[in-house]
């Protein structure tokens, strides 16, 4: 049920309108400063307390809840607390999880270029031994010329988008500063032609520097200085520059040369993203740079990777306090592939959807006890203090209203609750045990979770014969079906027909550790182990794949279904059947499940393009006034003067003839009829003929004019005349 | 001598041909513009003038005063305004929404066709009372960055101050805002304290897409306070192409966007105050202001000159322009001049403001001509008595 929209005091917006004229002109004000009471400050992405301690300062005491329930109106700023509480811890937990999946992606690369640094670095150390008098000369060493090189990994991001690597370039630095280097994180932004090399240095220096450089001359001498400092000449310096093709290359080409002349007595390391090719920094470095630079080259892992992993970790193993409707996956699996396909984007997407959800559904909060391991307990405590009204709410959500067994009071409701729990938790197992087949066949997760969450697949999967058909005859439809993501599942199970023996023990181990919760299922797993290892081994290893592809397909034709691989893929068909019910079939899943995908789209992609002109084309469906009635397509002098202009704009072409223009525009606003309006541009003989009504002046029209023409030059629709044409516009939007 | 004259002559030459190839231009994008416009349009405009170039011009617009103009505009009542109230009221029971995903640290960017200035006025002063609130109209020019960075360093410096000060024995570390000389300065000093200050700052923005924010470093500055813990966003947009000032690191980890579509079909009556009003910026109506303030600034005999010129012009509509040979002698014979020497040097008063210009006449030799339209020049002579 959505929230019930209380309006906001407006005592105060009188106060701001009067003061709006003393502001309009000023470039900025203060509008008002925090009311000291009310100052609280919430720093959501660091709110990292302890969850118990939000819960108790909710309004479960009984002092509060009395004054709540006594009210049967409480308040709505306690509910928002509620809400907000609610959203903050599990957002919490859900980013947390998102970091600690990106750490552990990323956690082998930082290890190599940990491992490449320190070996660089003792053989630097090995050849070179300088005193800090040495490092303070101002003029180069002379020495063996390769030891001017400078060592550069390229790590090469493999996406375009660099978004994604910023992160990861943050964390390699922390991963680096934790483990003795000194770092500096630099971005394109530090190597711009406008601050030039200088702009580059100070950068450098302000990122080693823990304190402000105070004034002191942004150089390399102040560098060798700091490093000279005690307890610093003992660890290597790493210049990080995340996006190195955005770069100017010759400041970057500058900044190299100069390092390189000090990198004898300073050991300075490069790690530079490069998101195109390894050839990329040959093309685009001076040759005089590269020279300088000793590289070596490390790769990141792609993005569908890092969603697969994330999709497993966020949208399946936490999925029993927040999870999406199908229709909200399907829109987020379409927003990752077709829109950018970063992780940042899919990660931002899915917080504006989790923020929607608490901010939207008024019953949103009591998904938060999930987490609690006692979350009967805690439902019941809540529901004894809990408003009526708000009680009302959860048994008026769309979901209870055929369950009559709720309205037998909180007791149900906190069973229904506990078997939402419990069936999200069997649903996440079994689409984790479909994730190891797909890890095996290198599907993408996204997909399997799009089909996962399907109500209709579940309908239509109900009997147990439609389900055997959907399955079986998978094969037919799996191609067409798994463009779109439809036929994943049934993929799924054709992959483990066509699985070795020795893949199929580690899919079982595996599967053995998801379903501990389902006793069941788990026994059965245990079994097929056992069969798996009667197996003579040795015969399975002389196989290869043309034999086990053939093996299937005769397997099949033959009737051979005993094979263990049959009976593997028998176990997940009778696990998705019986334990993999999608969430949106769940009585009470609006607590958890969030399900407005428009709601979504529009906070995610505004697109003021085709929505402001829609505004001034469809006005009437926002002032809902009465001269709209008879036919909101004729233009009437009612109407307001941009929508006018906008539509009579629509019957020119590219440039719009500013007499012609304002003739039309004076025509409407003077007519009384509605008829002659249908032509584009009423001949001037027409206009004679009408003349004007008294209270329309000449200069009103004209004022008109002028204001719908700003107006529209104010959204970017109309480019004003240019000194050639001076009587013509130009229209720039063509089409929604 | 002569190499100079010379190089002088060959000057004026190329001038010629510039001017020449201008005029051409301008013919040909008359002809793509009438061949761009849609069939019948095309084929109406050619019937009823029977020209090939049929356009109609805006000073056949019987115009009112200017003044007149603007004080009808000032006055203009609003159409709708019932149904816009409703529309506004209809907002506030999103504001707590709205403020919610503030706390959830998103930025709200509202969209829509209308000015929305009077709306987050409101949600902020009547919802976002724990905040201080920092209004930036960015539909003005003359917004600078600098001072309002400069502002919201003040507030938060305040604050640290008053932290610092309660937790004994705490070093202040870094420098006052006073020092701070550039707005990448006063940007990263707000960076480094704002996780230290106990308060939260909203920022709202009237017209982030403003001729003063638009830019890519005012951007980029107002991105980077963005991401800062104590500070939130609250901005509006009005130009269709405003997210093009983004790139999607900007979108997704700094300002952090969550979009709302709010028309509210308000006038935007502040928003644009100073842009210039179309009928009378257009081309001739400005260009014969301007001609009668620089013709009424010169002598009586320069005018006079002018009115010769404009007359034959008038006369011979057809003529590429006047022969100066021909200018010369008429003026003679009414006592304007005494010798070509004035008279050139009023020529080059003219061609200097742009009175003027010279033309290679069919007959190799030059001419003078005025570049208005006969009307425009009609109605110059009558207002230079």
């Amino acid at each position: 049920m959505a929230k019930h929209q209380t309006s906001p005091q407006s005592a105060s917006s009188q106060g701001a309108n009067s003061q709006d004229a003393n502001h309009t002109l000023e470039p900025f004000f203060i509008l008002h400063k925090a009311q000291p009471q009310a100052t609280v400050v919430e720093k959501v992405s660091k709110s990292r307390k302890g969850r118990k301690k939000g819960i108790e300062s909710s309004p479960k005491s009984p002092e509060k809840s009395k004054r709540t329930t006594s009210d049967e109106q409480p308040s709505n700023t306690l509910y928002e607390q509620w809400w907000f509480k609610a959203f903050n811890e599990i957002w919490s937990l859900i980013q947390s999880s998102i970091e600690g999946v990106l750490r552990d992606i990323n956690l082998k690369l930082f290890n190599e270029v940990l491992q490449w640094i320190e070996d660089s670095f003792s053989e630097i150390k090995s050849n070179v031994k300088l005193s800090s008098s040495e490092i303070l000369q101002p003029y180069p060493l002379l020495a063996d010329t390769l030891c001017r090189k400078i060592p550069t990994a390229f790590v090469l991001t493999k996406n375009a988008e660099f978004v994604d690597d910023i992160q990861t370039f943050c964390d390699l630095g922390s991963h680096l500063k934790a483990n003795r280097c000194h770092v500096a994180n630099m971005s394109a932004l530090d190597f711009s032609l406008k601050f030039g090399i200088g702009g580059s240095v100070r950068s450098l220096l302000r990122q080693l520097h823990s304190e402000p450089l105070d004034g002191k001359i942004a150089d390399m001498l102040t560098l060798a200085k700091w490093y000279c400092e005690e307890e610093k000449n003992d660890k290597p310096i790493v210049v990080m520059i995340d996006d190195m093709e955005c770069c100017n290359a010759d400041v970057l080409g500058n900044f190299i040369t100069m390092l390189s002349e000090w990198v004898m007595k300073i050991p300075i390391f490069f790690i530079m993203g490069v998101a195109t090719t390894i050839e990329a920094p040959k093309n685009m470095l001076p040759s005089d740079a590269l020279q300088h630079l000793n590289p070596s080259k490390l790769t990141l892992g792609t993005p569908s990777d890092r969603m697969n992993s994330l999709v497993e970790s966020v949208l399946v193993e936490v999925c029993y306090c927040f999870s999406l409707g199908h229709e909200v996956s399907v829109f987020l699996r379409n927003y990752f592939l077709r829109h950018d396909g970063t992780i940042t984007s899919f990660i931002s997407a899915l917080k504006l959807a989790c923020s929607k959800h608490f901010s939207l559904e008024s019953v949103s909060f009591l998904g938060l006890y999930m987490l609690d391991q006692d979350s009967e307990e805690r439902w019941s405590e809540k529901f004894v203090y809990l408003p009526e009204s708000m009680k009302r709410c959860v048994l008026n959500l769309h979901s209870c209203k055929s369950e009559k067994n709720l309205q037998g009071g909180v007791g149900s409701i906190v069973q229904q609750l506990s078997d939402l729990k419990a069936s999200q938790r069997f649903w996440s197992s079994v689409v984790l045990c479909l994730f190891e087949v797909a890890r095996y066949s290198k599907m993408q997760f996204l997909d399997i979770f799009c089909e996962a969450t399907d109500p209709k697949m579940y309908c239509m999967n109900g009997s147990e014969n439609s389900l055997k058909k959907h399955f079986r005859c998978g094969d037919k439809n799996s191609t067409a079906r798994s463009s779109s993501g439809v036929g994943s599942i049934t993929r799924v199970i054709h992959t483990i027909r066509e699985m070795p023996v020795a893949a199929l023990s580690n899919l079982l181990d595996k599967w053995n550790n998801h379903t501990e919760e389902m006793t069941e299922i788990n026994e059965e797993v245990k079994k097929l182990q056992s069969v798996l290892a009667s197996v003579d081994e040795g015969k399975v290893y002389e196989e290869n794949l043309h034999n086990i592809r053939n093996r299937k397909s005769v397997s099949v034709i033959s009737g051979k279904r005993n094979s263990a691989n049959e009976k593997v893929a028998m176990l997940l068909d009778a696990m998705i059947r019986k334990y993999m019910k999608p969430l949106e079939c769940m009585t009470l899943h609006e607590i958890i499940c969030f399900r407005d995908v428009d709601v979504l789209q529009s906070g995610l992609i505004g697109d003021p393009r085709k929505t402001i002109q829609l505004d001034l084309l469809k006005c009437h469906s926002y002032l809902s006034c009465s001269c709209f009635s008879s036919d909101a397509k004729n233009l009437s002098p009612s109407m307001h003067d941009t929508s006018i202009m906008y539509k009579l704009a629509q019957e020119f072409g590219d440039v719009i003839n500013l007499y012609e223009w304002y003739q039309s525009f004076k025509t409407v606003l003077t007519s009384s009829s509605q008829t002659s309006r249908k032509r584009g541009r009423p001949s001037p003989a027409s206009k004679k003929a009408k003349p004007l009504p008294p209270s329309e002046t000449e200069a009103l029209i004209q004022a008109r004019f002028c204001g719908a023409v700003t107006e529209l030059q104010i959204s970017g629709l109309l480019r004003m005349p240019t000194k050639r044409r001076p009587d013509f516009i130009q229209r720039i939007a063509f089409g929604l | 001598m002569a190499p100079k004259r010379k190089k002088v002559e060959v000057e004026e030459e190329e001038a010629r041909a510039q001017e020449e190839v201008e005029e051409e231009d301008e013919e040909e994008e008359e002809e793509e513009l009438a061949f761009s416009r849609n069939y019948f349009l095309a084929k109406e405009v050619g019937s009823a003038s029977g020209k090939r170039s049929a356009a109609r011009k805006v000073s056949e617009i019987n115009l009112v005063d200017e003044q007149l103009l603007r004080a009808s505009l000032s006055e203009l009542p609003t159409k709708h305004e019932k149904e816009i109230g409703s529309l506004l009221e209809s907002y506030k029971g999103l504001y707590s929404n709205w403020l919610f995903e503030l706390r959830c640290g998103f930025g709200l960017l509202m969209y829509g066709f209308g000015s929305k200035k009077a709306l987050l006025e409101d949600f902020a002063s009547s919802t976002l009372t724990s905040y201080t609130v920092v209004v930036i109209n960015g539909y003005l020019a003359s917004v600078n960055l600098k001072q309002v960075m400069t502002t919201i360093a003040e507030i938060l410096w305040e604050h640290y101050k008053c932290k610092a000060k309660r937790s004994t024995g705490k070093k202040q570390q870094t420098q006052l805002p006073n020092g701070l000389k550039s707005v990448d300065d006063i940007v990263t000093f707000i960076v480094d304290i704002s996780d230290d200050c106990n308060c939260s700052v909203c920022l709202v923005i009237h017209n982030i897409d403003g001729p003063a924010l638009r830019d890519p470093d005012s951007q980029q500055h107002l991105a980077r306070v963005s991401c800062c813990s104590c500070i939130c966003l609250v901005a509006s947009i009005d130009h269709v192409n405003a997210p093009l000032l983004w790139d999607k690191k900007m979108v997704y980890t700094q300002f952090k966007w969550s979009w709302h579509h709010v028309p509210t079909f308000v006038p935007y009556k502040v928003e644009g105050l100073f842009n210039p009003l179309i009928l009378f910026s257009s081309g001739h109506v400005q260009t014969t202001k301007t001609a009668l303030v620089v013709l009424q600034s010169l002598t009586p005999n320069a005018q006079s000159v002018f009115r010769v010129l404009a007359e034959f012009q008038l006369a011979n509509e057809k003529e590429e322009g006047m022969h100066v040979s021909e200018l010369y002698t008429k003026c003679r014979e009414q006592f304007l001049v005494s010798s070509q020497v004035t008279l050139n040097a009023h020529l080059t008063e003219f061609k200097d403001h742009k009175l003027v210009k010279m033309r290679r006449h069919s007959d190799g030799q030059d001419c003078l001509h005025i570049p208005l339209p006969t009307n425009a020049l009609e109605k110059l002579l009558q207002e230079l008595v």
